[in-house]
């Protein structure tokens, strides 16, 4: 083999990363605390890439691999959209496309005893807060939030539930508003639940909103925010008359 | 000196690759891998909670399952299950999930593409007699080429990326890299070698050797001698470099296409 010039790379920020990448090196910051994310792995002094997608750093010290995929990497204080598949001694068994079922405590609500546990049937849609996320051990969610309330948590009745990828969801949950969404509801007016575990609820008045709504976030996932904003434009026009 | 190969290529040529991710609605990650002629679908589904009977609960489990072109599922079809099984155990991660599997279907996707049409259909109508055939060993390296690139489409957690290659030694002596199933026949040995891929790295360049000395799997049929299996080796390291760099290229472009927006 003929002798190769390789010439390291100073950062990886910012750049694409496969599996393998090494993209910190931590003999050279030895006098500061980071936060690794998701997506990274440590080997003594060097933090290699466990997931392939685009290295990212925010202020002051986290850094993370971003990536979007079908099932879910359970986190503390995500919200997430599960589905009951069981109920034993007080406690519900919940779905959350994680690679663990989670585990919702029955008396996780608001003003819940003993006595008055909620009744979800298997099958149940429920808007929740992960609270626990330990390895090994199946995570934990609540429905209320950090203060005992039950603000927006709890079961979503009527509506239609899709499934979506990661990516997508973080999009929707974007602030400034996700372009898409900002478009949809000038001119129509429904409601939405999204769960950052790639579950999307909506609920209008009318069937068809619903779906005009589902198609257009379904369609959104690779556009750019015009594009987004003309695909929302041709679809209303072409229903509305 | 050089070899006459019957598709014009260079002995150390690679056939031309093609690879496409997240093209199956249902899987959690999925990816086609195309050799020349040789294509090869990957399907994985996971993590998912539990464990088989008689796995380890403390690591993540994975189960490989060959789906062959035709035919029914042979010893031939379960060594390599058993390969690939191993192979992705060395690549992956085995502590981030305990307590899961994660299953890869493989599918076989074109048969071996018969220079003569005629006896190609009599191959196809008459299955009884074509089960005895050997195996189609060149879809192992393109198997874990399209395995490797379902898992990264799923998002499991990995040390590095394998690639596989297939060196062989022809009666000459000399090594030949990527035989089409026609070369392959002709050789007097072949090898099917793995190797971790090729990394970008932040680190300085250190004294030592590199990771992509180390070696994953290799498989070999036929008689070599040691010094020839060497070469193989060398050979078949020598060209990561390209895999690796396409399989980077790849993955960027697809990831440039679906551009996030906000």
């Amino acid at each position: 083999m003929s002798s190769k010039v390789s010439v390291s790379p100073t950062s990886l920020i910012d750049q694409i990363v496969v599996p393998g990448d090494v993209v910190l090196d931590l003999s050279n910051m030895t006098n500061q605390t980071i936060k690794l994310g998701s997506g990274l792995r440590q080997d003594s002094d060097a933090i290699s890439a466990m997931r392939a997608g685009k290295f990212s750093y925010s202020k002051p010290n986290k850094y993370w691999v971003e990536s979007s995929h079908k099932r879910y990497i359970p986190r503390t204080e995500d919200h997430v959209l599960g589905i009951v598949v069981d109920y034993k001694a007080d406690n519900f068994w919940v779905d959350i496309k994680g690679p663990q079922i989670a585990l919702l405590p029955g008396l996780a609500f608001e003003g819940a005893t003993r006595r008055s546990i909620p009744k979800f049937e298997v099958g149940t849609l429920l808007y929740l807060r992960v609270v626990k996320t330990n390895i090994g051990m199946n995570p934990e969610l609540s429905g209320t939030d950090a203060s005992g309330k039950a603000s927006v948590f709890g079961p979503l009745k009527d509506g239609f539930m899709f499934e979506t990828s990661t990516g997508l969801s973080r999009m929707l949950l974007s602030s400034p508003t996700c372009p898409v969404l900002e478009a949809l509801g000038k001119k129509l007016s429904f409601e939405i639940a999204t769960g950052l575990n790639g579950r999307v609820w909506v609920n209008a008045a009318a069937p068809r909103s619903v779906i005009i709504v589902a198609n257009a976030i379904m369609n959104s996932e690779t556009l750019s925010a015009t594009q987004q904003r003309i695909m929302v434009e041709k679809l209303l026009a072409k229903i509305s008359d | 000196m050089e070899i006459d190969r019957e598709d014009g290529r260079t002995p150390n040529q690679l056939r031309p690759l093609a690879c496409s991710r997240n093209i199956l609605h249902r899987p959690h990650g999925s990816a086609s891998w195309s050799q020349g002629d040789t294509k090869v679908l990957a399907a994985v589904y996971g993590p998912k909670p539990g464990t088989r009977k008689n796995e380890n609960p403390e690591k993540a489990c994975f189960e490989v399952i060959w789906k062959p072109k035709s035919g029914q599922i042979g010893k031939a079809e379960k060594e390599f299950e058993i390969i690939l099984k191993k192979t992705i155990h060395s690549i992956c991660v085995l502590t981030v999930n305990p307590n899961t599997t994660t299953s890869v279907i493989i599918q076989a996707s074109n048969m071996f593409q018969c220079l003569f049409p005629l006896l190609y259909m009599m191959m196809v109508l008459y299955p009884f007699f074509y089960n005895a055939r050997q195996p189609c060993h060149d879809l192992l390296p393109c198997a874990i080429n399209a395995a490797c690139a379902a898992l990264v489409d799923a998002g499991i957690p990995m040390k590095h990326l394998a690639v596989a290659i297939c060196c062989c030694l022809a009666d000459s002596g000399y090594v030949v890299l990527d035989p089409n199933k026609l070369e392959e026949k002709k050789m007097t040995a072949f090898a099917y070698l793995v190797f971790p891929n090729t990394t970008l790295s932040v680190l300085p360049e250190v004294e030592g050797e590199p990771v992509e000395h180390g070696i994953i799997t290799s498989v070999t049929h036929g008689v070599m001698s040691v010094d020839d299996y060497f070469l193989c080796v060398e050979t078949g390291r020598a060209a990561t470099a390209s895999l690796s760099a396409f399989f980077r290229k790849n993955f960027q472009q697809s990831q440039g296409a679906s551009s996030k927006a906000g």
